[in-house]
């Protein structure tokens, strides 16, 4: 499948900004089945530096430098983007959890790959015991690492709700947990955390998903979203199609495929972040954001 | 300090009893019952009873001192620490601590110092080469000898900083271990410190203050002494800097860090200026230092903030501590900073069992220091073990340092309480986050307590800088001695003394005086000053003033009842110009009503707590702010600033009479002109004390203009005009002038206009014209900058007023126009000003 992206970010400044830093985290990832066409990203006003790197986890970061004053700083990101993964093995396949958390320690790299990074606490995923009692239910002893994950995003799906206005971008994790709702943000890192918190190695992904507009209603302008889920390494892979890291998005109880675009994996939303910064400013901020995911079979 | 001011107060006449007591036996009852643990090693007193190492040396040299003599040159240490404001504050805990030195120094054999230095200077190198191959080429997890999660685990493993090769070469210029001896009595590694090891600058002020109080046993001992080390410290950040004369900086996380009195002592020291993140900023891939000359590029910074904090952009996004894009910084080569963010990763408890291999994998040599035997518990073989073995072996977690009771409930060893039973489910669930080791007690050493010796655990942190000539250890340390027997010293808190570490050489050292010796300053503070430091000492300078304002509005007030005398019911409101006064200090929030009894009303401006205005708030503002001015104040201000302090606090039971309140203003008056003193004989006339006393006189400007617009009206009374002429400090000066008696134009001429009396307004806006001038400017167009033509034509406008024109519209105005100037100030300087802008995050899930 083969898919346009358009993700808009405006944001609009009580007070004049003479300047500000900041990263954008908006190229998607090339690999694992997709393939990046086209990418380009637009920043108004014109940024006085502009520095593209390859971050630790092999995302594209475009830092700016703006120091022209403003009041409105947008960002378009547009991509053309391929998209065709393996189907998922079948559920309660693979090696056991107690082998693949040992097995992802003994990885002897320290490359952005490597499972030992993904099986810690990070700042904005810290291990809390009572995430982790409720992952092990789904856990006993012996049970695939895979299926036990299946489960675990099909219970987070069934027990929490979604509800954009019961977490912030900076709810913690454990507070998201007692309250059972929050957005996708939110599900990821309580399924990483209780993932982790058994020493399972579960990464954070950003990226963006297909929806399906109603039967003879046309797509509107700008109503998609950036979206999370989760990676889990289900092992070395040690033949393809078997092993390695498989996506689980415990927001629409679904194993990853070509519904999914990749635009990060982290450890958590701080790793991934599509625009975050420093501003110098007196007053208030507001953010829009605008996302358009188009199948192009839809589009022609 | 000469040796016999060191015990000036000590006692003058020796005890007969003790006079007739000789060295040897009053060295024999102070070590008799001297019993080390049985199987600890001990500094003092070997297996066999005997003295071991230099402790002869030192304590037969003690012993010609009496008792009495000893515990008076200890007390004249502890003293110096108080005035001197040596302090340190508990983690968690806002108070500041006056600094625990204990009294012995704990003293160590040449021989035995150079095997530990070897061992030292091995490990430092071995450090230095893993950080940079855990960043860099990865090759010791790729051939196995070091697992990925020992590293991945780690919260100070910092993956941005991945790639980056050190400018300058070098990842750790200082690096520190916490050792002491194992049961065998050889030196142990306890732990290692690379993240920004602390305790340096306290093993300096110790020396200090030792070598001042034990002169004499100080030099005849041949103690190996410090400066050469630091020289050489300087020299290994200076020698990785591109220019040749470079610009460093010691960032600091401010006033409020534990240890932030440790950093402003050696950024005086070593002559670094000391920031904090927001006075640096990046341009064009280099880093700056935001100075009262703009911008100026600075070299390297030697760190002191934990560097998960050290960059929002790349690292805790949360952080307010830091610089941002100072990693791009550091990526680009344009900047040096030491310890290199990310070498915290070294002080994982899980490393040290891989040691011994990978310094023979990477140098083909034996590790000479190791320390406990210790377990990974992210191995499958290790955890096996460490389950077999539980009873014997002390858990801790692998990456975070515990803090506090739970630290010592999980190190109380095989006992299984709570606490450790807590641990070992963590460590079934999670056992790659944990570590077990074979731990026993720590070694002790003597501590002096009621005038005989005790075995006491103790850490020595010993240092070691990366300097041009190789590493060089620090021929001293900072020692941490418990004052209970079952105590742990690993960390500073109440019930841990610090002590000296004394190196005996075996040949006379070649420093010429003992005062050479211990307090040199390697350099002046060089360069452009930091606007943050010009804004605090501004400010230091008008909050000072404030006081003294208020102290003697104070004065003017009893002054004006005791004349009045018993004419006047107590709590009536008195006169015209009484009741200006009260009106006055309630104006400026130096009391909480303006009816109260003189003496209440006295009582309160001066000393009151809960206003904001009163002569003890001004004055404890002043405190906090010369808190951040450690390194550029004279060290005897911070003395005077307690005296002051002290003199201005009451408590609260306590109701003085008004004469009594008098003379408490008269001693706070005298403790305010021996701080302008100090800052005007002992301060460098540079910027800084340009800025101090610009402080000090634009409060003055302001508050004198206040004083001539209430009590030199064109109406004012015989009464007002002698207020405003003991306001100024003027009654003497207008006495010895004119023999008349009080004129309005005359008194409004010598408190507003004369550019001779230096109480006036005219003076003190002179010179501020005279600092301004003196200022860099940032341009080189010769042209006035704004702040500057406004205090031109300020003082041009003064010093062509005439008194009988000087109304109180005039005299407002000039008020006014101060205060502009004040902002003005402010505007061009300070980081703070009144345009200064916020940094915030972006926020929002974008």
């Amino acid at each position: 499948m083969i898919y346009t992206l358009r993700h808009l970010t405006t944001y609009r400044y009580a007070g004049l900004v003479r300047s500000a830093r900041c990263n954008l985290r908006l190229t998607p990832r090339d690999g694992e089945g997709q393939r990046v066409l086209e990418s380009t990203i637009t920043v108004t006003p014109t940024p006085a530096a502009r520095l593209a790197r390859r971050d630790f986890f092999g995302l594209d970061t475009l830092t700016l430098l703006l120091d022209e004053p403003h009041k409105e700083f947008a960002v378009e990101a547009v991509s053309r983007i391929a998209v065709e993964r393996p189907a998922p093995p079948p559920e309660e396949e693979g090696p056991s959890w107690e082998t693949v958390r040992m097995a992802a320690l003994a990885q002897p790299s320290l490359g952005p790959e490597t499972p030992a990074h993904f099986q810690f606490p990070s700042l904005r995923v810290p291990l809390v015991p009572a995430v982790t009692d409720y992952a092990r239910a789904s856990f006993p002893p012996g049970r695939s690492a895979y299926g036990g994950a299946v489960e675990l995003m099909r219970r987070i799906r069934h027990d929490f709700r979604f509800d954009a206005k019961a977490t912030t971008v900076s709810t913690p994790l454990a507070e998201a947990f007692a309250l059972k709702a929050g957005v996708c943000q939110d599900f990821a890192h309580v399924m990483i955390a209780g993932l982790r918190g058994l020493g399972l190695p579960a990464a954070y992904v950003s990226g963006y998903l297909r929806t399906r507009p109603p039967a003879g209603q046309p797509r509107l302008r700008g109503a998609d979203a950036s979206h999370a889920w989760v990676a889990l390494w289900c092992g070395p892979e040690d033949n393809p199609g078997q092993g390695g890291w498989i996506g689980l998005d415990p927001t629409n109880d679904c194993v990853v495929r070509d519904d999914h675009i990749v635009v990060a994996r982290g450890r958590d939303y701080g790793d991934v972040a599509p625009i975050d910064g420093i501003v110098s400013s007196a007053g208030a901020q507001t953010l829009t954001v605008e996302v358009d995911v188009i199948p192009e079979d839809e589009a022609a | 300090m000469s040796a016999s001011a060191a015990f000036a107060d000590g006692p003058s006449r020796p005890d007969p009893a003790w006079a007739a007591e000789d060295a040897p036996s009053r060295l024999h009852r102070w070590t008799e019952g001297y019993a080390p643990r049985p199987g600890l090693a001990d500094e003092l007193m070997g297996a066999d009873g005997g003295l071991r190492g230099a402790w002869p040396r030192f304590l037969e040299r003690l012993a010609r001192l009496d008792d009495r003599e000893v515990a008076a040159r200890f007390l004249s240490a502890e003293r110096h620490i108080r005035d001197a404001g040596i302090s340190y504050r508990v983690y968690g805990d806002g108070r500041e601590h006056p600094w625990p030195l204990g009294s012995l120094p704990l003293v160590i054999d040449a021989t035995d110092w150079a095997d530990l230095s070897a061992g030292i200077v091995q490990r430092a190198a071995l450090m230095e080469r893993i950080v940079a191959d855990i960043y860099g080429a990865g090759r010791l997890v790729a051939e196995g000898f070091l697992p990925a999660g020992v590293v991945a685990g780690h919260p100070e493993y910092l993956r941005p900083v991945h790639g980056i090769t050190p400018p300058g070469g070098r990842w750790l210029p200082i690096y520190a271990a916490d050792v002491g001896r194992g049961p065998d009595g050889r030196w142990q590694v306890l732990a290692d410190r690379t993240q920004a090891p602390s305790g340096l600058g306290y093993a300096l002020e110790n020396r200090m203050v030792l070598a001042r109080a034990l002169p004499d046993l100080f030099s005849d001992l041949q103690v190996e002494r410090l400066p050469a080390f630091f020289q050489a410290f300087r020299a290994g950040l200076a020698a990785a800097c591109k220019r040749s004369d470079p610009r460093i900086c010691l960032l600091t996380s401010g006033p409020y860090s534990s240890t932030y009195v440790e950093q402003a002592a050696l950024a005086r020291y070593l002559g670094l200026l000391l920031v904090e993140g927001d006075d640096l900023a990046v341009r064009d891939g280099l880093l700056h230092v935001r100075t009262i000359a703009g911008l100026k590029r600075t070299d390297a910074v030697w760190r002191r903030i934990d560097a998960d904090y050290l960059d929002p952009m790349e690292l805790r996004t949360d952080s307010r501590l830091g610089v941002p894009g100072i990693l791009q910084v550091l990526r680009q080569g344009g900047a040096v900073v030491g310890n290199m963010p990310g070498s915290g990763v070294l002080e994982s408890a899980a490393l040290a069992p891989y040691l011994p291999a990978i310094a023979r994998r990477l140098t083909g040599e034996e590790l000479r220091l190791t320390g406990p035997r210790t377990w990974w518990c992210g191995e499958a073989d290790n955890l096996a073990h460490v389950l077999d073995n539980l009873d014997r072996l002390t858990l801790r977690p692998a990456a975070t340092p515990v803090r506090g009771p739970e630290r010592d409930a999980m190190l109380a060893g095989p006992a299984l309480d709570a606490a450790r039973a807590r641990a070992v489910e963590a460590l079934r669930e999670r056992p790659f986050d944990w570590v077990a080791q074979e731990t026993a007690p720590l070694s002790t050493m003597p501590a002096w307590q009621d005038g005989r010796l005790v075995p006491r655990p103790f850490v020595m942190r010993v240092f070691a800088a990366a300097t041009p000539e190789g590493w060089r250890v620090l021929p001293s340390a900072f020692c941490r001695v418990a004052e209970h027997e079952g105590d742990d010293p690993s960390e500073m808190r109440a019930g841990i003394r610090s002590a000296d570490v004394w190196v005996l050489s075996d040949t006379p050292i070649d420093t010429p005086t003992l005062v050479h010796a211990t307090t040199p300053r390697i350099r002046r503070i060089a360069g452009h000053l930091p606007s943050r430091a010009a804004d605090n000492l501004f400010w230091f300078g008008r909050y000072l003033e404030r006081a003294e304002a208020v102290i003697r509005l104070v004065q003017a007030h009893l002054g004006v009842f005791s004349e009045a005398g018993t004419a006047v019911i107590a709590g009536e409101e008195g006169t015209a110009t009484a009741r200006r006064i009260r009106a006055l200090l309630k104006e400026w929030g130096c009391v909480s009503a303006a009816d109260l009894p003189p003496a209440a009303m006295a009582q309160e401006a001066l000393s009151g707590k809960k206003v904001h205005g009163s002569g003890l708030t001004h004055v404890l503002e002043a405190r906090r702010i010369a808190a951040s001015l450690r390194e550029r104040l004279p060290t005897e201000s911070w003395r005077a600033l307690a005296d002051l302090r002290d003199t201005l606090v009451y408590s609260e039971a306590w109701a003085p009479t008004e004469a009594q309140l008098f003379g408490k203003a008269e001693r706070a008056l005298g403790h305010l002109s021996a701080l302008a003193g100090l800052s005007h004989e002992n301060m460098v006339h540079a910027p800084g004390w340009r800025f101090a006393d610009m402080g000090r006189r634009i409060e003055r400007a302001i508050n004198t203009c206040r004083f001539a617009i209430d009590f030199c009206g064109p109406a004012a009374s015989g009464e007002d005009l002698g207020v405003i002429l003991s306001l100024a400090d003027s009654q003497i000066a207008y006495g010895a002038r004119y023999l008349v008696g009080v004129s309005r134009d005359a008194v409004c001429d010598m408190a507003v206009l004369d550019p001779y009396n230096p109480r006036s307004v005219a003076y003190q806006v002179q010179a501020i014209v005279a600092h301004l001038e003196a200022l860099p400017a940032l341009a080189a167009d010769g042209l006035p900058e704004p702040h500057r033509r406004h205090a031109l034509t300020l003082a041009a406008t003064l010093q062509t007023a005439e008194a009988a024109e000087t109304d109180g519209e005039a005299l407002e105005r000039y008020e006014l126009d101060l205060e502009g100037l004040a902002d003005r100030i402010a505007g061009r300087y300070f980081p703070n000003g009144p345009d200064a802008l916020r940094p915030e995050k972006l926020m929002g899930l974008a």
